[in-house]
């Protein structure tokens, strides 16, 4: 069975890009759920079966550093790993979101062999 | 720090990776954006240590063809998608700014990205502000990254 990947960013402009990125990596998912912020991404990670999570940081309603708080207190979803996509480069951010269970970070704007790159090897 | 510099390697890395457009930089030196005609602004604020925004003015037929490419898609007109994909073209510059401003010493947040678009209006601030213009050019005309700091 295929692997299914959650693309969490309130651009949808941003969404087509990271869908369209992992179609010239290469990258195949069965399915691609998409939320605009943490809180629709939270009840998608309720319902839904999810390998990957790739989220943007800076987002209403639910930032990215909220998303990965509440998903770390909830057993049913704390595990699925996390992929910032994000113009946040800061040490101090990424550090945050790492230190909330992150597990790595690419830095908008990006290629698909960066995305490859990271994502890949996660998969 | 020559944050023009920056703007323009910035900006042409956004275009050449994301948005699959060839761009190029006018020499022209732009002291004002002044009165902008059928245009889309997308903008981001910065604060903290320094206050400012940063914007970039398209007219709409650029921002047209630009999300086109963004998107990979025939846009017809200036809708939600022409909207966003601005919107999100002045997210990556903040946030290339930031990166710059952040390294030479200053703390900064940016706000979320936010877009304005009209037949005929003017982008001013009302405070004493240092500005960066860069004028870029496109197969379909030209937009304008604007960088206004607090002095």
């Amino acid at each position: 069975m295929g692997k299914n990947v959650l693309l969490v960013d309130d651009s949808s402009t941003m969404r087509k890009i990271i869908g369209r990125s992992l179609r010239q990596a290469g990258i195949e998912f069965d399915n691609i759920f998409e939320a605009g912020d943490g809180l629709e991404a939270l009840a998608i990670l309720e319902k839904e079966k999810v390998d990957i999570v790739l989220s943007d940081i800076n987002m209403p309603n639910m930032d990215g550093i909220s998303f990965l708080r509440e998903k770390s207190n909830r057993a049913n979803m704390k595990d699925i790993p996390v992929l910032m996509i994000s113009t946040e480069t800061g040490d101090d951010i990424i550090g945050e979101a790492k230190s909330l269970g992150a597990v790595g970070s690419i830095k908008k704007p990006f290629t698909p062999d960066k995305v490859n790159e990271v994502l890949g090897p996660l998969l | 720090m020559d944050i023009s510099k920056k703007i323009i390697e910035a900006t042409i890395e956004i275009f050449s990776t994301m948005v699959m457009m060839d761009i190029t930089v006018d020499d022209e030196d732009v002291k004002d954006s002044g009165k902008l005609h059928d245009a889309i602004t997308g903008m981001i604020g910065l604060a903290g240590t320094h206050k400012g925004v940063l914007a970039i003015h398209i007219p709409h037929v650029v921002a047209i063809a630009i999300t086109g490419s963004f998107l990979g898609m025939e846009v017809d007109g200036i809708n939600e998608d022409v909207e966003d994909a601005v919107g999100e073209l002045a997210n990556m510059l903040g946030g290339n700014v930031k990166a710059v401003l952040v390294e030479n010493g200053r703390d900064i947040d940016l706000s979320l990205p936010s877009t304005i678009s009209g037949a005929s209006y003017q982008f001013q601030s009302s405070k004493d502000v240092e500005k960066s213009l860069i004028r870029f050019r496109t197969e379909s005309g030209s937009f304008l990254v604007e960088l206004q700091l607090e002095k």
